[in-house]
């Protein structure tokens, strides 16, 4: 398996390729490239996956993907009004899920209201269901950023499908230099997405410039398994059933050697918490999931 | 909780940092400065520029200027006290109070979602209230200005205080409650409860170094407790029934230590009395 031959460099090359910018040569995968090499063929990689994204995750993850997306969201706990920019956010998982959150609140919200009202009038409580009617995600909204235009497009028809129209934005622009103002956005999520991004550190300041005072950013992304037995059977789980079941499922078992390759290369869960400390986030803390199969990353511009 | 000692020398976003007149001043009475917690609501005149040192615990000389994660922390739930009649001691009270400090309402993500900390935090706030007060009216007695109180009627005085600070919240007092009852909860509650209670006999004047100790405090406890729920459920014109049950507690308290000392006393007297008669007996 050609896998094992990579396998064989030295460790202290391996750590020297850790995703900051350590002069030109960088990590793809196992390979060493430079910077430009890598940004295109990360986005050759989604371009060629971005149809049959949903479904690899699905197989690949057995589903459990659903649960660490969910719990994302939970963890954000957004209420009606917020803003979120969904970094990376491609096929419109997050967003989809925010706004579903965002609407049960909502409605919560607006039962409990009424249940206080007891005394109005026929008038005004049919006035305050044509209000609020309109208003069913409380001004919340979602702008989904992507690098890939292949994989946005994928996710605008998947909200033509599932029927999600209000609320949702697509914007084509780079995690490392985004396209909007400063002090906008209330929650910046980057969900399986950090890993790609070539300059993790501009990510980070960029996502600090974004983001309002007290703002927060989360970070959804495979890390590191501290278990001995179970790292063990989860790389012999990646290395050897994810490629094959990328070339059965999608015909494309290059790319997802690369996914595979490119988990083991990112940063653990410690040096991505310094990493985001030093991008100036308050109250940074980690959750693993799944024994640090996957980790959410928190943390507050104060 | 953790102070990262140098980062505060960033250009933090929110946390506040003292104007530099501050910094000329000698390090010892600029660590000395503490902030008074503000009223709930909008202080429009404490804009960036204000005097703001405030002391951050460890760390190197500069992070003395800046406030601390706890303090901000602190400020927000502050803040959010105003918005608990209206929805609760949620996250969203927290995120509406968030939002007065000119925060996302984001940074309620900072808390837990079941608005424990809001809770304990107001708890807390209403113990220190209430240990000044009883300060205060210690100051006075021991200056002349006030007579000492008896034992009773400074207890039924105490719990008063403490409870009628509940009041604007006392709708939803009774999920407050519940949620101090939750098992992750419960060390600090209860932590809260005891050192109030533990106050509140200090300035009664209580120096025993018996048994008496414990009771007097499971007592008062048991006092507090009853009548708090009691006072959940009234519903007559400014409690009249909750301070008279109160009263009538704090006597029955009171009648029990005489009667305990009574019973004291007589058994003493009963073992002297056959004493006497053993030695009678045996002459």
């Amino acid at each position: 398996c050609r896998c094992r031959a990579l396998l064989s460099r030295p460790a202290g090359a391996l750590r020297a390729r850790r995703g900051l910018a350590a002069g030109p040569e960088m990590h793809f995968g196992f390979q060493t490239v430079t910077e430009e090499e890598r940004r295109e063929k990360i986005y050759q990689v989604f371009e060629n996956v971005a149809k049959k994204y949903d479904v690899m995750n699905d197989s690949m993850t057995l589903g459990i993907h659903r649960v660490w997306k969910d719990i994302l969201v939970h963890k954000m706990n957004p209420c009606p009004g917020t803003l979120l920019l969904d970094v990376a956010g491609g096929t419109g998982d997050i967003a989809f899920r925010f706004i579903n959150y965002v609407r049960s609140v909502r409605k919560r919200q607006l039962q409990r209201k009424l249940k206080h009202h007891q005394n109005l009038s026929w008038q005004e409580i049919f006035e305050s269901y044509q209000k609020d009617e309109f208003n069913s995600l409380g001004d919340s909204q979602v702008v989904v950023c992507d690098i890939n235009r292949e994989m946005l497009k994928v996710g605008k028809e998947k909200a033509q499908h599932l029927g999600y129209s209000e609320g949702l934005s697509w914007v084509l622009g780079n995690a490392e230099e985004l396209p909007f103002d400063d002090d906008k956005f209330d929650v910046y999520t980057i969900a399986f997405g950090i890993r790609n991004v070539t300059r993790i550190d501009l990510a980070l300041q960029e996502a600090y410039r974004v983001l309002k005072p007290g703002g927060r950013f989360l970070c959804l992304e495979f890390s590191h398994v501290s278990n001995p037995l179970l790292s063990r059977l989860y790389d012999l789980y990646s290395f050897q059933v994810i490629p094959v079941l990328g070339e059965v499922i999608a015909g494309d078992w290059r790319s997802y050697q690369y996914l595979v390759e490119s988990i083991r290369q990112f940063p653990p869960q410690e040096e991505l918490k310094a990493m985001i400390e030093d991008a100036g986030f308050f109250k940074v803390d980690y959750e693993n999931l799944n024994f640090g199969i996957v980790a959410i990353h928190s943390g507050f511009k104060l | 909780q953790h102070y990262p000692p140098l980062r505060a020398l960033q250009a933090s976003a929110v946390l506040r940092r003292a104007p530099d007149e501050h910094k000329k001043e000698p390090l010892t009475s600029s660590s000395q400065q503490h902030f008074d917690s503000p009223p709930a609501g909008h202080q429009p005149e404490q804009k960036p520029q204000g005097p703001r040192a405030s002391y951050t615990g460890q760390g190197g000389q500069e992070s003395e200027d800046y406030e601390s994660e706890e303090q901000l922390q602190h400020r927000i739930l502050t803040a959010a006290l105003e918005f608990v009649p209206e929805h609760g001691w949620t996250a969203e009270a927290i995120a509406e109070g968030a939002k007065t400090l000119g925060l996302s309402v984001a940074a309620a993500g900072m808390f837990h979602s079941d608005g424990s900390e809001l809770i304990l935090h107001f708890v807390s706030e209403c113990n220190s209230k209430l240990s000044e007060l009883l300060e205060k009216e210690q100051k006075l007695v021991q200056l002349g200005e006030a007579e000492k109180k008896p034992i009773d009627e400074f207890l039924r005085d105490a719990v008063e205080a403490r409870l009628r600070m509940l009041i604007p919240y006392i709708e939803k007092w009774p999920q407050a409650l519940s949620v101090l009852l939750l098992p992750r909860n419960i060390p600090s509650s209860l932590n809260l409860l005891t050192s109030m209670i533990d106050d509140i006999w200090h300035y009664a004047g209580d120096q025993s170094t018996d048994f008496n100790w414990y009771t007097r405090r499971a007592v008062l406890t048991g006092i507090y407790n009853t009548t708090e729920l009691v006072m959940m459920q009234d519903s007559s014109p400014g409690f009249e029934d909750t301070w008279r049950f109160l009263e009538n507690r704090v006597a029955d308290a009171m009648t029990m230590s005489n009667t305990a000392s009574q019973v004291q006393s007589t058994g003493e007297a009963v073992v002297q009395g056959l004493m006497g008669a053993a030695v009678t007996v045996s002459n």
